[in-house]
């Protein structure tokens, strides 16, 4: 079998944490996503903190990150995580509602690998969501590092 | 000599000084030997020293020392003893010697005098010569409207114009020899430097380093009303380099200054209103940005869960069941596109244009290609003339045209032979206009104020899809780019909508 590399879904709306969860599912990725429901669980997380502070394994190999988040907001994690030099490595998709060109020119100006709008059509994001998952969690070779599943 | 000019100007002026030395003598000779004769002696050598001190008066020392001479021997010759022969006694000697002295005593005291004199003449003349001088001076200060005043430097005036008089309402008379500060009340302006504390003390440095200063200072005029003049000061210096005077020069620019301060409040206000409507940009803008955000995830779970619904309920939903289910997926898709239309709109207005040259031939090329399959397997009929280049942004400029193709293309759906006419002309008061013409089902002219409005539709929805939005975003670019838009239609028979551009 593929190896399947791990997602993080920094998600806070529990709904559409499981309308993506059902995407992934069908293609059999969604037992390798950890979910973080705001920015703060999401930094904690990567840093091994608080509920995750024993967590084993490397860093995930995406972050899908909605950017309106309570506590820490999406883009203030992305500045964070390209600060970083342990994280910057990390590929970083941003997956919102918004179609904001500040939001946009911002998340890129910090480094975001890819920006996705969130479809409203179901079949439309389910596609979008697949697709995501399936190029990086499959077909992208990720960067040295990243927690990976035979 | 001035004098011997008037009695004769033939008789050389030498001359002239020389007789008077030689008459005079004769005159005290005459006079001496009159007296001689009658027995009154000793008179003689006083006249001969009147006639010499005549000389030296009236006609310098060189006669004055002819009639010395003449006068010596005359006395010699005829009054002293041996009479009528130049021979002079030892014992005479000292009378001589002291006729002589005193003669030159005489002599020297009158050319010191005439030379005072002189002088005193000349000084005198270069004085009526100044005074002349200023005089048309200050005729000419007065015969101009500008203010001008002249003070020491203990600020008292010393001259007063017309034009002083007249900004101020104080005469010469009545303004000559006050304090020029104190009875113009003087406000100066607040120095550059804060640290400066005595305003007056460093202009008056500045003044008097550089020798001259201008400025703009408040005065209070005869009335008491207040004046605010532009300034300007020149020193005056003696030719030692001691400064003496002040030459003040002042225009009312009290007009000039109400209005400054009016455009300036104006200013102020339009600051003021423009911050405002900043901050109500501003909230516009989070307001669409939370739109954005907020309304679309509802709307996303809607149709994501009736999805999910009908694939988890599909073996047990009948026929109604199925239908209320894709009436809540299209209500919320149609929600989605108003959204998305309604923020494209809020966007034109905010978003900066990025204004250059568009063909107009290649974007409704695009246009067709994109609305393809749309018109794919319909006999549409494409008339497109000659059109223009237009100046303008050209992602709003396509979408104008993505609207009003679109719209031409939906509304000629019930026509067995569709036609859409895109073609340009141009009118000189309006620059370049461009119509897009169909022969679709048209619209009546008594709505045709609300076609541009936005959410107002003239068709039901089930008859013809869209939100609304189309035309008002038409609208609203065509107004960014300083251009109008109208349009001509009737029920049944098409409708053309047209479009103007300013010339760059």
């Amino acid at each position: 079998m593929e190896t399947v590399g791990r997602i993080l879904l920094v998600e806070d709306d529990p709904k559409d944490t499981e309308l993506t969860m059902t995407a992934l599912e069908e293609y059999n990725l969604s037992n390798e996503v950890v979910v973080a429901s705001d920015g703060e669980e999401a930094l904690d997380y990567l840093y091994y903190r608080g509920k995750f502070q024993r967590r084993s394994g490397d860093n995930p190999a995406v972050m899908l990150l909605d950017l309106k988040l309570p506590k820490i907001d999406g883009l203030e994690v992305l500045q964070q995580v390209k600060a970083d030099d342990k994280l910057k490595m990390i590929p970083v998709v941003v997956l919102t509602s918004s179609r904001e060109e500040r939001d946009m020119v911002s998340s890129y100006r910090l480094g975001v690998n890819a920006y996705v709008v969130k479809p409203v059509d179901f079949h439309e994001f389910v596609n979008a969501i697949k697709e995501l998952g399936v190029f990086w969690a499959i077909i992208n070779e990720p960067p040295p590092g990243s927690m990976r599943k035979k | 000599m001035a004098r011997g000019k008037t009695f004769s100007a033939k008789i050389p002026l030498e001359l002239q000084r020389y007789g008077l030395a030689v008459s005079s003598v004769a005159i005290a000779f005459g006079i001496s030997l009159f007296l001689y004769n009658n027995k009154f002696e000793g008179v003689e050598f006083p006249l001969f020293l009147v006639a010499v001190a005549v000389t030296v008066w009236y006609a310098g020392v060189g006669p004055a020392i002819l009639a010395l001479l003449l006068s010596s021997l005359t006395f010699n010759y005829y009054f002293t003893e041996p009479r009528y022969s130049f021979y002079v006694n030892r014992s005479d000697l000292p009378y001589y010697v002291v006729f002589v002295l005193f003669a030159l005593l005489i002599t020297w005291f009158a050319a010191i005098r005439r030379r005072v004199e002189r002088n005193l003449v000349e000084s005198r003349d270069e004085l009526q010569r100044e005074v002349a001088i200023r005089t048309q001076q200050a005729n000419l200060l007065n015969l101009t409207h500008d203010t001008i005043f002249v003070r020491d430097m203990n600020d008292v005036i010393t001259y007063w114009n017309r034009g002083a008089q007249e900004l101020y309402g104080w005469t010469a008379e009545e303004a000559i020899g006050n304090r020029s500060h104190d009875l113009l009340k003087t406000i100066f302006p607040a120095p550059a430097d804060e640290r400066v504390h005595d305003r007056v003390e460093a202009i008056r440095t500045e003044f008097l380093r550089m020798g001259r200063w201008d400025g703009e200072l408040r005065q209070t005029k005869a009335d008491g009303t207040e004046v605010v003049v532009s300034s300007r000061w020149s020193l005056q210096r003696d030719e030692r380099g001691n400064p003496i005077a002040v030459l003040e020069t002042n225009n009312d620019v009290t007009e000039r200054k109400r209005r400054e301060d009016e455009i300036r409040g104006l200013n102020q206000q339009l600051a003021r209103r423009s911050t405002e409507l900043e901050g109500t940009n501003k909230e516009l803008e989070a307001f669409a940005y939370s739109i954005s955000h907020d309304l679309r995830a509802p709307l996303r779970h809607m149709v994501g869960y009736t999805e999910l619904l009908q694939k988890h309920a599909a073996p047990t939903t009948d026929d109604k069941g199925r239908r209320y289910m894709l009436t809540i997926l299209d209500a919320a898709k149609r929600m989605g596109t108003l959204i998305d239309d309604l923020l494209a709109f809020s966007r034109i207005g905010r978003a900066e244009t990025r204004e250059t040259m568009v063909s107009l031939d290649q974007l409704v090329k695009e246009v067709q290609s994109e609305l393809m399959h749309d018109t794919e397997g319909r006999n549409l009929i494409w008339k497109v003339g000659t059109l223009p280049d237009l100046y303008g942004d050209r992602s709003m400029l396509k979408l104008v045209l993505v609207n009003l193709v679109s719209n031409a293309v939906k509304f000629t759906r019930t026509r067995s032979s569709p036609e859409i006419e895109i073609g340009s002309n141009e009118v000189k008061s309006d620059g370049v206009v461009v119509f897009v013409r169909d022969n679709g089902v048209g619209f009546d002219m008594k709505y045709v104020n609300k076609l541009f409005g936005v959410f107002q539709r003239l068709h039901r929805v089930d008859e013809f899809e869209g939100t609304g939005i189309g035309l008002a975003t038409v609208q609203r670019i065509i107004h960014r780019h300083g251009g109008r838009v109208w349009a001509e239609g009737h029920v049944g028979s098409g409708a053309t909508f047209y479009l103007s551009l300013p010339k760059p």
